[in-house]
Order: C-alpha cells, then structure tokens, then sequence
C-alpha cells in the first residue's frame, strides 16, 4: 500500500517556482530519499503533504486522504522534524513536549523518557536558552513522541553533531523496523545511502530520477585523483573514464565501474599520491546531464 | 482546550501591563478631578474654551465638573485603549505564530486551522473581558471619595458596555488582519491605521456638518459617550452594525486563514 501518493504536484509562489509536475509514491515500511539541493523545492514538497501550504494543481495523497481536504485528520499519525526547528521561546522544553503530546491520543510519558534520555534532553530549560543543535534534539523528540506511522525528516542532521547524528540514525532505523515510513530530505548523499532504500531526486522543482539506492549506487561515480612520475592522461584512456583533467602535476578524473580493475591498474604505478572518494552532489547531477 | 489555555497563559503578561496602564490612567484622572470637582471656576474657563476643542474633546456634552461628566470625557480613553489592546490582542495571536516562524510546528499538530482561530479567539476574548471588569472595577474603587449616585453607576455600566462592544469590534477586526494578511508585519501596524482613521474620522464628524456622514462609519461614533449620556441606552441600529461588523470579519479571518498558505 502506498503511503505517499502524489501525482502532478505543483506549486507556485506567485510568479516564482516551488515545484513542477512532481509525481512519485512512497510504500510502506520504507525508507525513502528525496535529496537535492538547497531550493530545488524538497521543503515545499513536505510543507504541501503537510498541507501547510496548498497546491496550485495536481494532488498530493497521504493514507489514501487528500491532503488539502483531510489534514488533520492525516497529521494525526504524522510526525514531522522541520529543518529549521521553531518553538514557543519561553517554555521549558518538557512543557513543550507535554504540550504536543496533549494533542495525540495515548499516554505519551513513557516514551517521553526513553526518547529524551536518548537524545539527552535538558528537560528543564527554556526554549529560548538552548543552540540550534538542542533545539533539532528537542525537534526529535517532539516528532517522535506521539509513536506516527509516518515521519517527515527535512534535513534532520543539520546542527547535529556525529554522536548525536549516529544516534539518531538508529533511532530512525528501530523506528522503521516497527513498521514507520519515513520520508527523508537531505543534500547529504551519503546519510541517504546509508539509510534509504529508494531515492527520488529533484533539481530546479522537477524530480529527475527515482530509483532504488542500489541502482544509483552502482551508477555511482568515484572521482580519483592520481599523482605518479611521469604519468599521463593517455594512462586512463580506459572504458568508465571520463572528466580527464590534468592539475598540478596530478591526474583527475571520474570513473563509473569495476573499482577492482582501477586499483588494480592504479597500482601498476608508482604513486606519490592517490585520492578516490565521492563525487559531491552537484557532480553527480551534472553526470545526469550529460 | 490547551491551545487555549497556552494563549491565556502567553498573553497574561500583555494583559497585565494594558491593565496596570488603564488603572493607572483612572488614578491621574481622578486625582485631577479632584482639582474641578464641583468647582464654578472651573465652568467659566471651560465655557471659554474655543469650540472646536470643546468638540473634539467631547466636552460639549458634559459637565466636567461633575463625576458623571468627568467620566463620560474619560469614555474616549477608555475606548481607544480597549481598541487598541484588542485590536493587538487580536492581530498578535494569530501573526505571532507566523512571525516565530512557530506554525511549522502549531500547524502540523492534528487540528485544523478554523479550531486554532476559535480557540485563539477565546483567548484574546478572555483577556478583553478581564480588561473591561479592572477597568469597571478600578473605577468604582477610585471615585468612592465622590460619593457617586446611583445615576453614576448606572452610566459607568453603560459607558462599560459600550467600551466592551469597542473591543470586540476591533477584536473582530485584528482577527480577520492576523489571518487575511500573509505579511504578518503589517498586521499590527494595519490595526493601528483603522483605529487611529476611524478615531479621527469621528472627531472631523463631530466638528464639521459637511463631514457628518462620516459617523456611519466609525465605531467611536457608534458608541459617543455624550449620545448614550442623553438617551441613557446603547443605540440599537449601532449595536447591529456592530455586529455585522464583527460576523463579517470573522467569516473573512476564517475563510481566508483556512485557504491561505501560511508564510514560512
């Protein structure tokens, strides 16, 4: 069953672009990935599932409900962490949670506990007095409490630091397992792979590819920087070698391939220096240009 | 119920420091009363006052020298102060949430727009009810020195109502501007414009005829301390202005705040 359906979703600010035609589902249980960069319309996706905002043409479904017409009773089993996380500045952040847990059915108090003593809440200050770290942990929790069957995650790492982000990644994880969906924004490529089964790109306001994460995985190119005496670009004139540029005595390139048959190859020289790491975001969507 | 009794709570601190101001405006006022209370002098300089001043103060109606005709001037700030606090009260409530950039939060709680505005409107409402009672309350307790009549009671009671019904016009008001408007900045600001416009559209009312027909306008006109002085009622064609007032600017804040994209 899809618990996300949306079909030909678009929005417009105005005379400005939110998101064009933007079709896609999200299944059950799963976890799935919307990454893009900064304005390519990832919030104003979630914000319109939200139905914070309304469309101006197609539909978007969550539950089976239209979003426009039944929001609340959808968001009564959605959770939603906000990339940047707003609360009411002078209450104390257990009076916040009480708050919010007053307008879900249940007894909340239990995991209340488990939640904030895992994100290692300081339930006793004010709003007002914490980071934008402590505040993303308190945004955690908030969207947690109420145990929804969806979760909208809009950039979720953001101010957090490698523990807490670790954290929060098997939280995510033991929360999916329970059978929750979740919706994953981010421009990070690599906590997508990490966590996601299926990804939906989008760029400038249209989603240009959805696929498992495998597939774009193994579409994946790695960007290798070699440094060795006397070498050559003619070297790697081989098949999945692209983008050969010559820097400061060192060859760059991107390779898409059997990375075993590069080292292998790379090896046969004697190097200086040798990089291969990931190729950022923005290299990899120009690779879907070209 | 508890977005309600958050807002009481978020608004308590507003509410104390409109009324410790309102209190503090009755207890000047009525120590400079004691200055002309009862006193001939008093009239001769009032008599000789010019008589656009005389107009636009109200001060035709009443004799100053009198509790009754103290109060009935002191109704102009009475009723501007609860236009503007409920006007504020109203606008805040809702922009606030916009402006704190708190409704990605208050919004994606499981309740629908129309029971935010509702309950928010209660609140702001609590808060105007409660201004009116110290208003009336502080009254009584300042001018017991007088010895006031029953006639004094009966026309602060009066005078009550009437500042009751200003506030919840630009209750009403704030409400629709909170919700209507997407630039939450303007919405405070666009109150003080419609409370200062039709203000001083029913002083230029009352002091030239050729600008009468401005009263029908204003809700200052609507509720003239002097008027309800002579005729000892609210008028009644007024009061049902009022209300329509009222209906029409709460259907606009619910139908537009319901469809509106919030601004994030």
């Amino acid at each position: 069953m899809s618990i996300i359906e949306v079909s030909h979703l678009t929005k417009f600010y105005g005379k400005s672009r939110g998101i064009v035609d933007v079709s896609f589902n999200v299944e059950e249980g799963e976890i799935f990935g919307f990454i893009g960069p900064n304005g390519a319309g990832k919030s104003t996706t979630i914000r319109l599932l939200l139905s914070l905002i309304h469309p101006t043409e197609g539909e978007g479904k969550v539950f089976g409900l239209d979003v426009t017409k039944h929001g609340p009773e959808i968001r009564r089993s959605i959770g939603y962490l906000p990339s940047e996380v707003f609360y009411y500045e002078g209450m104390k952040v257990i009076d916040l949670l009480k708050y919010s847990a007053s307008f879900y059915e249940g007894n909340f108090t239990e995991r209340m506990k488990y939640l904030s003593e895992l994100m290692e809440l300081e339930m006793n200050r004010r709003i007002s007095d914490l980071s934008f770290g402590n505040k993303k942990k308190v945004g955690i929790v908030q969207g947690l409490l109420h145990s929804p069957k969806l979760l909208f995650l809009d950039e979720p790492t953001s101010g957090l630091d490698p523990l807490m982000q670790r954290k929060f990644f098997d939280l995510i994880k033991e929360e999916n397992k329970r059978g929750v969906t979740v919706f994953f924004s981010s421009h990070i490529l690599g906590e997508v792979q990490r966590l996601c089964n299926r990804v939906g790109i989008i760029r400038e306001g249209s989603m240009v590819e959805i696929s498992e994460i495998h597939s774009l995985q193994q579409n994946n190119y790695k960007k290798i920087s070699v440094t060795a005496n006397g070498l050559t670009p003619e070297f790697f004139d081989t098949p999945g070698v692209t983008n050969v540029q010559t820097e400061n005595g060192s060859v760059n390139f991107f390779f898409k391939g059997d990375i075993n048959a590069m080292v292998q190859k790379v090896s046969s020289l004697k190097l200086d220096d040798v990089t291969i790491e990931e190729p950022t975001l923005e290299e990899i969507f120009m690779h879907y240009y070209e | 119920m508890n977005i309600f009794l958050r807002e009481l709570k978020a608004n308590l601190k507003s509410l104390l420091i409109w009324s410790f101001i309102i209190v503090l405006l009755i207890v000047i006022a009525v120590s400079k009363f004691s200055a002309f209370a009862g006193d001939p002098e008093m009239l001769k300089i009032l008599d000789s006052m010019p008589p656009a001043v005389m107009d636009a103060m109200n001060m035709n109606a009443f004799n100053l020298t009198t509790l009754i005709g103290f109060y009935g001037i002191m109704f102009l700030y009475f009723g501007l102060m609860g236009a503007f606090a409920a006007a504020m009260w109203g606008s805040d409530i809702i922009s606030k949430e916009e402006r704190d950039k708190t409704v990605e939060f208050s919004l994606v709680l499981p309740v629908s727009r129309s029971r935010v505005v509702t309950a928010k409107a209660l609140a702001a409402l609590v808060n105007c009810v409660v201004f009116v009672l110290i208003t009336w309350g502080f009254s009584i307790v300042a001018v017991q020195s007088y010895n006031p009549d029953q006639a004094f009671y009966d026309f602060l009671a009066l005078e009550m109502q009437a500042m009751f019904m200003m506030e919840l016009i630009f209750l009403a008001i704030g409400l629709m501007l909170g919700c209507v408007l997407k630039k939450y900045k303007s919405s405070g600001s666009t109150a003080t414009g419609i409370i200062l416009a039709t203000y001083f559209m029913s002083v230029i009312a009352g002091m030239n005829d050729k600008f009468e027909f401005l009263k029908h306008f204003t809700p200052f006109y609507y509720y003239d301390a002097g008027e309800i002085f002579r005729s000892g009622q609210l008028n009644t064609t007024y009061l049902a202005v009022s209300v329509a007032i009222i209906v029409v600017a709460l259907i606009a804040a619910y139908t537009v705040y319901n469809k509106r994209d919030l601004y994030i």
